[in-house]
Protein backbone atom coordinates (compact mmCIF):
# COMPACT_ATOMS: atom_id res chain seq x y z
CA UNK A 1 0.00 0.00 0.00
CA UNK A 2 1.19 3.54 -1.01
CA UNK A 3 1.41 6.56 1.02
CA UNK A 4 -1.69 8.25 2.45
CA UNK A 5 -2.65 11.09 -0.50
CA UNK A 6 -5.39 13.80 0.90
CA UNK A 7 -7.56 14.37 -1.99
CA UNK A 8 -10.30 17.33 -1.36
CA UNK A 9 -12.50 18.08 -4.15
CA UNK A 10 -15.41 20.73 -3.88
CA UNK A 11 -18.24 21.93 -6.17
CA UNK A 12 -19.00 25.54 -5.24
CA UNK A 13 -22.71 26.79 -6.61
CA UNK A 14 -21.52 30.08 -4.27
CA UNK A 15 -18.52 32.53 -5.25
CA UNK A 16 -14.91 30.97 -2.99
CA UNK A 17 -11.92 33.47 -2.61
CA UNK A 18 -8.84 30.86 -3.97
CA UNK A 19 -6.97 32.95 -1.12
CA UNK A 20 -8.53 32.06 1.41
CA UNK A 21 -8.75 28.20 0.68
CA UNK A 22 -5.28 28.15 -0.10
CA UNK A 23 -4.08 29.68 3.52
CA UNK A 24 -6.29 26.99 5.21
CA UNK A 25 -5.38 24.15 2.68
CA UNK A 26 -1.77 24.42 2.50
CA UNK A 27 -1.57 25.20 6.60
CA UNK A 28 -2.91 21.65 6.55
CA UNK A 29 -1.05 20.10 4.30
CA UNK A 30 2.28 21.86 4.96
CA UNK A 31 5.01 20.65 2.24
CA UNK A 32 8.19 21.80 1.03
CA UNK A 33 6.82 22.63 -2.87
CA UNK A 34 3.45 23.68 -3.29
CA UNK A 35 2.14 24.34 -7.23
CA UNK A 36 -1.38 26.44 -7.58
CA UNK A 37 -3.68 27.47 -10.20
CA UNK A 38 -6.50 29.19 -10.69
CA UNK A 39 -9.03 29.93 -13.37
CA UNK A 40 -10.96 32.82 -14.09
CA UNK A 41 -13.77 33.82 -16.26
CA UNK A 42 -12.79 36.16 -18.99
CA UNK A 43 -14.53 39.27 -19.39
CA UNK A 44 -15.00 38.92 -23.36
CA UNK A 45 -16.66 35.91 -25.35
CA UNK A 46 -14.99 33.70 -27.94
CA UNK A 47 -16.62 35.79 -30.07
CA UNK A 48 -14.78 38.89 -28.52
CA UNK A 49 -18.03 40.38 -27.22
CA UNK A 50 -18.36 41.82 -23.63
CA UNK A 51 -19.61 38.76 -21.75
CA UNK A 52 -22.38 39.49 -19.01
CA UNK A 53 -21.95 36.14 -17.39
CA UNK A 54 -20.59 32.42 -17.51
CA UNK A 55 -22.48 29.96 -16.84
CA UNK A 56 -21.35 26.71 -15.78
CA UNK A 57 -23.86 23.27 -15.88
CA UNK A 58 -22.74 19.66 -14.37
CA UNK A 59 -23.54 16.58 -14.65
CA UNK A 60 -24.40 15.76 -10.87
CA UNK A 61 -23.18 12.46 -9.16
CA UNK A 62 -20.73 12.00 -12.24
CA UNK A 63 -18.32 15.31 -12.09
CA UNK A 64 -17.78 15.03 -8.88
CA UNK A 65 -16.77 11.89 -8.82
CA UNK A 66 -14.62 12.55 -11.89
CA UNK A 67 -12.59 15.00 -10.51
CA UNK A 68 -11.89 12.72 -7.33
CA UNK A 69 -10.95 10.04 -9.94
CA UNK A 70 -8.66 12.36 -12.01
CA UNK A 71 -7.21 13.89 -9.06
CA UNK A 72 -6.56 10.48 -7.24
CA UNK A 73 -5.42 9.13 -10.38
CA UNK A 74 -2.88 12.29 -11.27
CA UNK A 75 -2.07 12.40 -7.36
CA UNK A 76 -0.81 8.64 -7.30
CA UNK A 77 0.95 8.72 -10.68
CA UNK A 78 3.30 11.97 -10.10
CA UNK A 79 3.78 11.02 -6.27
CA UNK A 80 2.55 14.18 -4.16
CA UNK A 81 1.06 14.16 -0.90
CA UNK A 82 -2.44 16.20 -1.23
CA UNK A 83 -4.50 18.22 -4.16
CA UNK A 84 -6.98 20.19 -3.77
CA UNK A 85 -9.73 21.00 -6.63
CA UNK A 86 -12.08 23.81 -6.08
CA UNK A 87 -14.49 24.08 -9.09
CA UNK A 88 -17.70 26.55 -9.36
CA UNK A 89 -20.99 25.59 -10.97
CA UNK A 90 -23.65 27.59 -12.15
CA UNK A 91 -24.14 31.09 -13.04
CA UNK A 92 -20.40 33.42 -13.01
CA UNK A 93 -19.48 36.92 -13.08
CA UNK A 94 -16.26 37.78 -15.08
CA UNK A 95 -13.11 37.84 -13.42
CA UNK A 96 -14.95 35.41 -10.98
CA UNK A 97 -12.85 32.37 -10.07
CA UNK A 98 -13.75 29.18 -12.04
CA UNK A 99 -11.48 26.79 -10.62
CA UNK A 100 -8.69 26.42 -8.49
CA UNK A 101 -5.62 23.23 -8.32
CA UNK A 102 -3.44 23.01 -5.41
CA UNK A 103 -0.66 20.12 -5.08
CA UNK A 104 1.58 19.83 -2.21
CA UNK A 105 4.85 17.82 -3.15
CA UNK A 106 8.58 17.08 -1.62
CA UNK A 107 9.70 18.60 -4.81
CA UNK A 108 8.69 21.13 -7.15
CA UNK A 109 8.72 19.21 -10.31
CA UNK A 110 6.04 16.87 -8.72
CA UNK A 111 3.81 19.49 -7.82
CA UNK A 112 4.28 21.05 -11.31
CA UNK A 113 3.48 18.74 -13.28
CA UNK A 114 0.94 17.47 -11.12
CA UNK A 115 -1.00 20.33 -11.27
CA UNK A 116 -0.48 20.87 -15.10
CA UNK A 117 -1.76 17.61 -15.64
CA UNK A 118 -4.80 17.53 -13.59
CA UNK A 119 -6.01 21.20 -15.11
CA UNK A 120 -5.76 18.95 -18.54
CA UNK A 121 -7.46 16.33 -17.23
CA UNK A 122 -10.36 17.91 -15.84
CA UNK A 123 -11.03 20.17 -18.48
CA UNK A 124 -11.65 17.20 -20.88
CA UNK A 125 -12.78 14.45 -18.39
CA UNK A 126 -15.40 16.42 -16.02
CA UNK A 127 -18.68 16.61 -17.34
CA UNK A 128 -18.97 20.20 -17.09
CA UNK A 129 -20.26 22.73 -19.86
CA UNK A 130 -20.03 26.32 -20.15
CA UNK A 131 -22.51 28.62 -21.84
CA UNK A 132 -21.24 32.53 -22.38
CA UNK A 133 -23.77 34.69 -22.13
CA UNK A 134 -23.84 38.01 -23.96
CA UNK A 135 -26.31 40.61 -24.46
CA UNK A 136 -29.14 38.41 -23.22
CA UNK A 137 -28.08 35.45 -25.57
CA UNK A 138 -26.82 32.76 -24.51
CA UNK A 139 -23.78 30.15 -26.51
CA UNK A 140 -22.64 26.93 -25.38
CA UNK A 141 -19.07 26.60 -25.96
CA UNK A 142 -17.87 23.43 -27.85
CA UNK A 143 -15.47 21.85 -26.03
CA UNK A 144 -11.67 23.62 -24.53
CA UNK A 145 -8.89 25.42 -26.45
CA UNK A 146 -6.11 22.47 -26.45
CA UNK A 147 -2.55 23.53 -24.41
CA UNK A 148 -0.35 25.27 -26.56
CA UNK A 149 -3.04 26.25 -28.93
CA UNK A 150 -4.06 29.68 -26.98
CA UNK A 151 -5.22 27.59 -23.85
CA UNK B 1 -42.52 -8.43 -12.53
CA UNK B 2 -40.89 -6.05 -16.03
CA UNK B 3 -37.49 -5.42 -16.12
CA UNK B 4 -36.45 -1.78 -14.90
CA UNK B 5 -36.37 0.79 -18.01
CA UNK B 6 -32.97 2.55 -18.66
CA UNK B 7 -32.78 6.39 -17.32
CA UNK B 8 -31.83 8.59 -20.26
CA UNK B 9 -30.20 11.62 -19.26
CA UNK B 10 -29.15 14.86 -21.74
CA UNK B 11 -27.16 17.42 -20.83
CA UNK B 12 -26.60 21.71 -22.03
CA UNK B 13 -26.67 22.02 -25.75
CA UNK B 14 -27.87 18.48 -26.31
CA UNK B 15 -30.62 18.88 -23.82
CA UNK B 16 -31.94 21.80 -25.52
CA UNK B 17 -32.07 20.55 -28.71
CA UNK B 18 -34.30 17.17 -28.02
CA UNK B 19 -36.06 19.71 -25.49
CA UNK B 20 -35.82 17.35 -22.43
CA UNK B 21 -33.30 16.42 -19.85
CA UNK B 22 -34.22 12.59 -18.51
CA UNK B 23 -36.38 9.84 -19.55
CA UNK B 24 -37.03 5.91 -19.15
CA UNK B 25 -36.29 4.08 -22.24
CA UNK B 26 -38.55 0.91 -21.34
CA UNK B 27 -36.51 -2.11 -21.36
CA UNK B 28 -36.98 -3.47 -24.93
CA UNK B 29 -38.25 -7.05 -26.02
CA UNK B 30 -35.47 -8.35 -27.26
CA UNK B 31 -32.36 -11.30 -26.71
CA UNK B 32 -29.46 -8.92 -26.87
CA UNK B 33 -29.28 -6.24 -23.99
CA UNK B 34 -29.56 -2.89 -25.23
CA UNK B 35 -26.55 -0.48 -26.49
CA UNK B 36 -26.16 3.06 -26.29
CA UNK B 37 -25.59 3.37 -30.00
CA UNK B 38 -28.84 1.63 -30.60
CA UNK B 39 -30.80 3.82 -27.97
CA UNK B 40 -29.04 6.83 -29.52
CA UNK B 41 -30.16 5.60 -32.73
CA UNK B 42 -33.96 5.50 -31.68
CA UNK B 43 -33.89 8.58 -30.35
CA UNK B 44 -34.06 10.64 -33.52
CA UNK B 45 -31.43 13.57 -32.51
CA UNK B 46 -29.28 15.15 -35.14
CA UNK B 47 -26.16 14.82 -33.50
CA UNK B 48 -23.63 12.19 -34.67
CA UNK B 49 -22.58 10.08 -31.84
CA UNK B 50 -18.86 10.35 -33.11
CA UNK B 51 -18.67 13.80 -31.57
CA UNK B 52 -20.38 12.43 -28.10
CA UNK B 53 -19.55 10.60 -25.09
CA UNK B 54 -21.11 8.35 -23.04
CA UNK B 55 -21.31 7.69 -19.76
CA UNK B 56 -23.20 4.59 -17.58
CA UNK B 57 -24.43 5.13 -14.50
CA UNK B 58 -21.60 7.76 -13.79
CA UNK B 59 -18.19 6.26 -15.73
CA UNK B 60 -17.77 6.98 -19.23
CA UNK B 61 -18.39 3.88 -21.19
CA UNK B 62 -18.57 3.04 -25.16
CA UNK B 63 -21.11 2.65 -27.31
CA UNK B 64 -21.21 -0.94 -27.96
CA UNK B 65 -21.46 -1.46 -24.11
CA UNK B 66 -24.33 -4.30 -22.77
CA UNK B 67 -26.95 -2.24 -20.54
CA UNK B 68 -28.86 -3.94 -17.92
CA UNK B 69 -31.98 -2.78 -16.44
CA UNK B 70 -32.05 0.76 -14.57
CA UNK B 71 -28.78 1.72 -15.73
CA UNK B 72 -28.49 5.66 -15.73
CA UNK B 73 -27.27 6.16 -19.66
CA UNK B 74 -25.87 9.83 -20.24
CA UNK B 75 -25.26 11.72 -24.16
CA UNK B 76 -22.63 14.26 -23.21
CA UNK B 77 -21.74 16.71 -25.58
CA UNK B 78 -18.05 18.18 -25.90
CA UNK B 79 -16.80 18.91 -22.54
CA UNK B 80 -15.69 22.33 -21.74
CA UNK B 81 -15.12 22.50 -17.97
CA UNK B 82 -11.96 23.83 -16.33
Amino acid sequence: MGPVISVQVLLSPEPFDPYSLLAIWSADHPAAAESHFIGRVRPVTGANQQLDALELEHYPGMAERQLQQLATTQAQHHGVKAVLVQHRVGLITPKAAIVLVAVAADRRGPAQRCCQALLEALKHDAPFWKREWSAGVGTWVQGNTPLGDGG
Amino acid sequence: MAAAPIRLRLFASLREEAGWEQQDWPWPDQNQPPTPEQIWRSLGLTASLDDLRIAVNFEFAGRQQPLQPGDELAFLSPISGG
